[in-house]
């Protein structure tokens, strides 16, 4: 693993005084390049992680710091030329007026020089097949364009960390998948620490590691065969694993014996021809 | 209520330079009762179509007829009302359907508008919190203080409490989590067939489309694409990939199966464990050739 780019240092956060606390003493690790998701059932606090890791709100208690920098009021603008992020719900975060500026907005905050931000608004908007909507105002997309337009936008940025909060719950299979090979194209080039919030499971699978949170606590830390081995567990707390453990827990139970806990398709077809070939 | 679309077209922004057709001359059938699948890529008009159904949107051209209700560009139903009453509409962002202090008003605010009583919302509000797995705490909350998967449940919540005859549900489940996504559409299916519901859902989970809807009309573009059963629409891949969708996950399965083992199980709505019954068949090579 690469060098640490987040912590979080027993962290705990409500949203007002006579308000629940929200977050319960949280401590974990964000490494650099790698592909964090965070899973949990509805208000288990995934979003509000978010926010604390772009300073749109501060813990009460613990402390955060990111690039060896604490997250408060005063380095809180500079550490979000280097996170960048989007919503959970698009509209929150268009700016712009057309789809083209809503693209180059974080560009311009950043200095980043006229000729070189044309190329990335064309670049990003052709990724998230976007590229003829450069004139359109944003609140005139449908739901999942505007989710490929935010993610353009932050894409076009291209941040250190950049972090997904359930970006692409409004696409179809196939466009979630394009899209997620697009960002990890990115990631990969880029060298990003890439943080998806997602019910997903499908996408969870492909990340690098996996933080579950139940009700405000870490519920375990671990690489994604490992979380979904524990398929009782996860059912508990509102949560489930993906189509091919299932079927395979299934097969189990109908006398066949599986040797991996299978994460895709491919692995499961492969232990079941061993086993054809050996019968 | 039976739904009818005859050569329907909607064009937002008529008439400047921005015109576009989101719906174009669409045509198709549902008779009450029914549980339709709505199926397509980003864009292709599924949330327009929708809004149609309970007059948010009005044809450019052609007619929309729900029930007795009957909606032109040159004659909307005098008794917008009632056609709200009966067609309850749950939105694809809920923050779009919030807007009360609490999300105790916002769940009362339809069936008070519609005349329910005071007493009637209150038993309606007690039965629906749990059903859509909220917790009585959240009540004195404001519904912008929620998390995205809560609020969603609330949005839900609220256009139940109306008790409509016709349900629509734009992506529904998109933001719940694993255990509120497959609790959610078993509420739904429970009362479709408890009530006699009309349900019109809008989804990206074939998974669901399969399980739930006795037919399914997939759009591109605005325009009906195909329309069927689930079984008999999800298995033409290579029509579904022209309009950049994908077979569910089962059939890929399934496709991915026959190359390695040279068998085939033929798709027929079966559940996982019927599916994992023909496998062992076939890897155990009990299966007769
Ligand atoms: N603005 C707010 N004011 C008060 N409480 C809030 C606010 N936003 C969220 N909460 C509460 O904080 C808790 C954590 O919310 P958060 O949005 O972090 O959950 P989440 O894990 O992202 O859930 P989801 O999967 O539904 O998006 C929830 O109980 C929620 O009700
Ligand atoms: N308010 C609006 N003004 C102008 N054009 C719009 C408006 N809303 C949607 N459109 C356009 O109409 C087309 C259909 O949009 P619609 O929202 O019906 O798609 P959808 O099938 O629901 O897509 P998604 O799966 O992304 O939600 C899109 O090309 C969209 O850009
Ligand atoms: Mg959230
Ligand atoms: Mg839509």
């Amino acid at each position: 693993m690469g060098k640490k780019l987040i912590e979080f240092r027993n962290v705990s956060f409500r949203y007002g005084d006579e308000q629940p606390w929200v977050l319960k003493n949280c401590s974990f690790d964000i490494y650099e390049k790698e592909w964090l998701a965070i899973i949990g059932h509805n208000g288990s606090g995934k979003s509000t992680i978010a926010k604390l890791m772009n300073g749109l709100l501060f813990p009460q208690e613990g402390e955060i710091i990111i690039d060896g920098q604490q997250v408060n009021e005063e380095s809180i603008w500079s550490i979000r030329k280097d996170v960048g992020m989007v919503f959970q719900n698009p509209d929150n975060q268009f700016v712009g007026t057309t789809v083209q500026d809503d693209v180059a907005f974080g560009m311009e905050n950043r200095g980043i020089p006229r000729e070189e931000m044309i190329t990335r608004i064309s670049e990003t908007l052709s990724a998230v097949g976007m590229q003829d909507y450069l004139l359109t105002e944003p609140h005139r997309l449908s739901g999942g364009q505007k989710q490929r337009v935010a993610i353009a936008s932050v894409l076009a940025i291209s941040p250190q960390v950049l972090i997904l909060d359930e970006a692409t719950a409004m696409l179809d299979p196939k466009g979630r998948t394009e899209i997620m090979q697009t960002v990890n194209n990115v990631q990969e080039k880029n060298e990003l620490s890439l943080i998806t919030i997602t019910h997903d499971l499908q996408e969870v699978v492909q990340a690098d590691r996996v933080i579950v949170m139940n009700d405000g606590e870490i519920w375990d830390e671990a690489i994604p065969r490992d979380i979904f081995s524990k398929k009782d567990d996860l059912r508990e707390i509102g949560l489930d694993v993906p189509f091919v453990a299932i079927l395979a827990d299934e097969l189990k139970a109908n006398g066949i014996s599986i040797t991996k806990e299978p994460l895709n398709h491919e692995e499961l077809l492969e232990d079941l021809w061993t086993l054809h070939l050996k019968t | 209520m039976d739904i009818t679309f005859k050569n329907v077209s909607y064009i937002y922004q008529r008439n400047t330079p921005f015109a576009h057709k989101a719906v174009d001359d669409l045509s198709f059938h549902i008779p009450s009762g029914s549980f339709v699948a709505i199926i397509g890529h980003t864009g292709s008009g599924k949330s327009t179509l929708i809004q149609h159904l309970n007059g948010l949107a009005i044809p450019s051209e052609g007619e929309v007829t729900i029930g007795d209700f009957y909606l032109t560009n040159d004659k909307k139903p005098k008794n917008m009302k009632e056609l709200r009453s009966r067609v309850g509409v749950v939105f694809q962002y809920p923050e779009h359907q919030l807007f009360e202090e609490t999300v105790e008003k916002d769940i009362a605010f339809g069936p008070e508008n519609f005349g329910v009583s005071k007493d009637e919302i209150n038993k309606r509000i007690k039965d629906l919190i749990p059903a859509v797995g909220l917790s009585e705490a959240l009540l004195e909350r404001s519904p912008f203080d929620l998390s995205g998967g809560q609020m969603r449940r609330v949005a839900i919540a609220g256009v139940l409490a109306v008790k409509p005859e016709v349900l629509v549900l734009d992506e529904p489940t998109a933001g719940l989590d694993p255990r509120g996504q497959k609790e959610m559409m078993e509420m739904f299916y429970t009362l479709h067939k408890e009530q006699g519901l009309t349900t019109i859902l809008v989804t990206h989970s074939m998974e669901d489309a399969v399980k739930y809807a006795d037919h399914v009309i997939i759009l591109n573009q605005g325009t009906k694409y195909m329309e069927g059963k689930p079984e008999e629409v999800f298995i033409q891949k290579e029509a579904l990939h022209k309009v950049q969708l994908d077979v569910p996950e089962m059939v890929q399965f399934l496709n991915l199966f026959e190359n390695k083992f040279g068998k085939s199980i033929p798709f027929e709505r079966q559940s996982i464990k019927e599916i994992a019954q023909s496998i062992q068949h076939i890897v155990k090579g009990a299966e007769k050739p």
